[in-house]
């Protein structure tokens, strides 16, 4: 033992010895191929979902295109040619249309999301597909019709009550487009920089789905995705009352007092749980007792939804929000009748 | 484009693979064995980023996985007492100690792991806690007890 002297000196020696362990030169080629093969493999199955969901995507497009069979030729031509000479939304949709809609103007008009930039690249390491939308909004036909046949009469009034609504849809929906064009520019800008420098890789992929067109509803959902190796989902989605012109929140719907936030997170919680029961590759923040500050606790003000055909309220949350990265980008639905009685 | 957490993890991979390394060897004392547990530990920790929740975990977290892999990777090779004694011979040159590197190499792998990391990577005792996942007075009394099993074997030998 004295040869050696004490315990900590002996370890301290050790110490040293073991930081002489030679490290091969291989290491760290090898090492990066580590990484590299996690990040393909990455890749690939993002590749995969994305695959399945362009063909989702389509699918939906193909049967939205067959609901709108209705809509003529022409309409939509103009509704284009507004959008190519960057007039967000049909000139004259105030007063003109106001007067032939009696007392809810807004109902009944038409909202379509046309593409009003269409950017694509492909390189060996980059790619972008993508589509941003604007909204227009025009007469529908049967308005038009009723229009020549409305005697001029009614004008006066009709402009008076109509045209407040008008003006207001027609800011709200100049501010919607504002912001899918701040938004989407910056995003394609940030990707021009990096597609130019040519360093590492990256895709860019925007898409828009009209989810709701109801007589209360007008919804554009806009999927966003941005990425390399792994990538980051999220959505914008854009909610228009018809009947007083604004944009909605999801605390808009409900009464005031309701405790709608409440009941809302916790029927996800209940989902969450339930999912996770079902499925262990599945996993929520919820309940998760190492970190409690991550768990899913309340809907932001600001928290994306939808109503699904059903009339049930989609909950959207973006990437991260309240799962692990791997997970995705998820949604939820609430059965109306656990939120009916709240509602407005 | 990539995420932050990858690009910490990576980060991390890059700056410390060399004790990745040591560590993986003081397990295996094998050089290709060695390599090859950390850059399947590399791999790993690239593909499972993006669960990481806080980038400030990335350190410890990257230690967990070599660790857990050297481990499994002695337990499915089920070759490890014979094989460690003859490279034990073998790498003998590395060290002055042998006495002491025979008696950390003769200890359960959890001891060893503790070891290792307090005395040979310079862990606080905090940290090994983090990285075994264990709370800290565990560690204290397991690290005492070891240290006790290392001196009472020493005094044996010498």
């Amino acid at each position: 033992m004295k040869e050696y002297g004490n315990m900590e000196e002996r370890l301290s020696r050790g110490r040293e010895d073991y930081e002489k362990i030679p490290v091969p030169e291989e290491m760290r080629a090898k090492l990066e191929a580590g990484i590299d093969r996690a990040l393909a493999e990455k890749e690939e199955m993002r590749m995969a979902d994305r695959e399945k969901r362009i063909s989702e995507n389509r699918k939906k497009q193909n049967m939205e295109k067959k609901n709108r069979g209705k809509i003529t030729g022409f309409r939509i031509a103009v509704a284009v040619a507004a959008a190519a000479a960057m007039v967000v939304i049909l000139p004259n949709t105030g007063a003109d249309v106001a007067h032939a809609m009696g007392s809810i103007p807004v109902v009944g008009k038409l909202f379509q999301a046309v593409t009003f930039r269409d950017y694509q690249y492909e390189s060996d390491r980059f790619d972008a597909d993508v589509e941003v939308p604007q909204i227009v909004v025009g007469e529908s036909e049967k308005e038009a019709g009723e229009q020549e046949g409305t005697g001029t009469k009614h004008n006066a009034a009709a402009d008076q009550s109509g045209g407040a609504v008008s003006d207001e849809l027609q800011q709200t929906v100049e501010q919607i487009n504002f912001d899918i064009e701040k938004v989407t520019d910056q995003l394609i800008n940030e990707f021009q920089e990096l597609a130019d420098a040519g360093e590492s890789y990256g895709s860019l992929e925007i898409h828009h789905e009209i989810v709701t067109d109801n007589e209360a509803y007008f919804t554009l959902k806009l999927f966003i995705y941005q990425g390399a190796g792994s990538g980051y989902q999220r959505y914008k989605i854009y909610t228009v009352d018809k009947k007083t012109g604004k944009q909605v929140q999801i605390g808009d719907l409900f009464a005031e007092g309701s405790d709608y936030n409440g009941v809302l997170s916790e029927n996800i919680r209940d989902q969450m749980r339930a999912q996770m029961a079902e499925d262990e590759n599945k996993v929520y923040w919820v309940d998760y007792e190492d970190v409690p500050e991550w768990n899913f606790e309340r809907l932001k003000e600001d928290q994306n939804f939808y109503f699904d055909e059903a009339g049930n309220l989609v909950i959207v949350f973006d990437e991260y929000e309240v799962a692990p990265g791997y997970m995705g980008a998820l949604e939820f639905t609430v059965e109306r009748a656990v939120f009916e009685e709240m509602l407005k | 484009m990539r995420s932050g957490k990858e690009e910490a993890v990576r980060k991390v991979l890059l700056e410390n693979y060399e004790r990745y390394y040591r560590l993986a060897f003081s397990y295996v004392h094998q050089e290709a064995d060695a390599m090859d547990i950390v850059q399947e530990g590399a791999y790993r920790a690239m593909l499972k980023a993006d669960t990481l929740r806080d980038e400030a975990f990335a350190g410890t977290w990257v230690y967990r996985i070599m660790i857990n892999e050297a481990k499994e990777y002695l337990r499915k090779s089920r070759r490890e007492s014979v094989e460690i004694d003859e490279n034990l011979m073998a790498a003998g040159e590395h060290y002055r100690d042998l006495d002491l590197h025979d008696a950390i190499g003769r200890l359960p792998e959890q001891e060893k792991t503790l070891i290792i990391l307090r005395y040979f990577e310079d862990k606080q005792l905090s940290e090994i806690a983090e990285i075994l996942e264990e709370n800290l007075s565990t560690i204290k009394s397991r690290l005492y007890r070891t240290l006790g099993k290392l001196r009472e074997e020493l005094s044996v030998s010498a």
